[in-house]
This record gives structure tokens, C-alpha cells and sequence, in this order.
């Protein structure tokens, strides 16, 4: 019962958020299609309404499967992690294991 | 998460280590949506979400506890660990949304017929960028813990493991 209702706050949240989300860019206008900058493409019929399989939406990174290029963007985001990680965990480790050895002193 | 360990049991700390990996495996997966296809990157992205929700619950003392204490005495880790697990919760809401929004494949396939909207494409792109960056200082904040786990749960084991078997060819 406790789990169930831990779950429904979380859901709560999620939907709340997303609501906010989903008035804010209807408010802004930025869904609409003469928006400056909204792209150039129309999917499926006329109709406004998406259907299913008509899509003609461009992939991520230009579309670009071809080859190893996966392996490339796969890569690219463990190294952005990675880096990160580095910069964080490194430094405060280092502090960590210096602290210990004062006290040892 | 600091000062979350003591309170969770062996079992919940081996769960929600196998949930991370699990998450971060399918993320990995997710950012790249030509390499997976649409099909695979839609319903692997919407079935996360309990395993998000499992992550959650997993460290709800940790989240009720600090919510409580926000705005009294607190540590600086856990002040900036709780505002980024904020920001992770409010831009995966939105890349959930807008992924539902654009959805190609598992939203039609489920029957439900949306509005295109333009402006979702570019905003899911753009959080799920930003999540990538709010998962590194995550897992940066949280690195002692990972190699703590692993080190616990799985390389130990392992090294028992073939420690035992070493024995047992020697002894033969």
C-alpha cells in the first residue's frame, strides 16, 4: 500500500510537469506551424494527424546509419560521461585519499 | 546517494545497482534512435520508465529525508545531488512527453491518434541532450557508490569465485 501510493506521488509529479510542459509550448505558440524555425516537412495527410508508419522523420545526427558512425555517436556519449566523471569524481577522490593520510600523519 | 547506504538492505542495494546499469544501458541505446530504429527506441524508452520509477522508490528514504531538511541545516553534496536529481526528474518528464508527442510507432500502435507538433521534435532532442550531460554529473556524484557496488557485488564474487576454482584444480 505504501509502494502504491510512492508510485502515485511519482506519477503525480510526472504529470504535473508534464502538463506545465505541455502548456507552456502551446501557450508560446511554438507548436504551431508558422513558427519561425518550425521545420519545413509535413507528415502523412493533410489532416494534421499523425498515422501510423507515415513517417518521413529525419533521424537524429542527419540520418547518417550508414556504416560505423553508430559506434561513433555510442562512443561520444560515454566519453561526455566519462569526462565528466573525471572531472568530478577524480579530484575529490585525490582530496579524499589526502585527507586520510594527514589524519594517518 | 551519501548517507543512503546504511539504510538500505543488501538486496535493495544489489537491485537498484542492477536498475542503474539497466537504465544507463538503455539510455546508451535510446540516444540513438537510427542505430536501434524507431520501433525498438519508442517501446525500450516507454518500458524505462518503471525501471525509473523502481530507482525512485529504491531511494525514496533518501529523497523524503533531504526534502525535509532542504531548507534547514544540510550538506552541500546532498543540497546539489537534490537539485540535480530535480533538474534529471523535470528533463526526463520532458523528454517522455515530447517522445510521446512525436511518437511514430508505439503511441499509433496503441491507437491513440495525436496533433503533430513542431516544436516537440527539437525539444526532445534538445533534453535528451541535456540529459546526457545531467546523467555524467549523476554518475560523477554518485562514482563512490558505483565502485563501491561493483566492487561489492560483483568483482568481489567474482574473484571469490575463481580464487575457489584455483584451489580446486590445485587439490586435484
Amino acid at each position: 500500500m505504501k509502494t502504491l501510493g510512492r508510485i502515485l506521488i511519482i506519477l503525480v509529479a510526472f504529470s504535473i510537469f508534464a502538463g506545465l510542459m505541455v502548456f507552456a509550448v502551446n501557450a508560446s505558440g511554438a507548436n504551431d506551424p508558422g513558427f519561425n524555425g518550425a521545420p519545413q516537412f509535413r507528415l502523412g495527410g493533410g489532416d494534421g494527424v499523425r498515422t501510423e508508419g507515415d513517417g518521413n522523420r529525419p533521424e537524429r545526427g542527419g540520418g547518417g546509419a550508414g556504416g560505423s558512425r553508430w559506434i561513433f555517436d555510442l562512443i561520444k556519449n560515454v566519453a561526455v560521461i566519462a569526462v565528466l566523471v573525471a572531472i568530478i569524481a577524480w579530484p575529490k577522490s585525490i582530496a579524499k585519499k589526502r585527507r586520510k593520510q594527514i589524519r594517518i600523519k | 546517494m551519501p548517507n543512503e547506504g546504511s539504510k538500505n538492505t543488501v538486496g535493495q542495494t544489489k537491485i537498484k545497482l542492477w536498475v542503474d546499469v539497466l537504465i544507463f544501458i538503455v539510455f546508451l541505446i535510446a540516444m540513438e534512435p537510427h542505430t536501434s530504429g524507431l520501433a525498438i527506441h519508442e517501446w525500450l524508452t516507454l518500458s524505462v520508465m518503471a525501471a525509473m520509477i523502481v530507482h525512485l522508490l529504491l531511494s525514496w528514504d533518501w529523497i523524503t529525508e533531504i526534502t525535509s531538511r532542504f531548507l534547514g541545516k544540510l550538506g552541500t553534496q546532498n543540497r546539489i545531488n537534490y537539485i540535480l536529481n530535480w533538474l534529471l526528474f523535470i528533463d526526463g518528464t520532458l523528454i517522455m512527453i515530447s517522445g510521446i508527442l512525436i511518437s511514430e510507432v508505439a503511441i499509433p500502435a496503441l491507437g491513440v491518434k495525436l496533433p503533430l507538433g513542431f516544436a516537440w521534435r527539437r525539444l526532445h532532442d534538445m533534453s535528451a541532450n541535456i540529459f546526457l550531460v545531467l546523467l555524467g554529473l549523476h554518475t560523477a556524484l554518485h562514482w563512490g557508490w558505483v565502485v563501491t557496488t561493483f566492487n561489492k557485488y560483483l568483482v568481489q564474487p567474482i574473484m571469490k569465485l575463481a580464487s575457489a576454482k584455483q584451489k580446486k584444480d590445485a587439490s586435484l
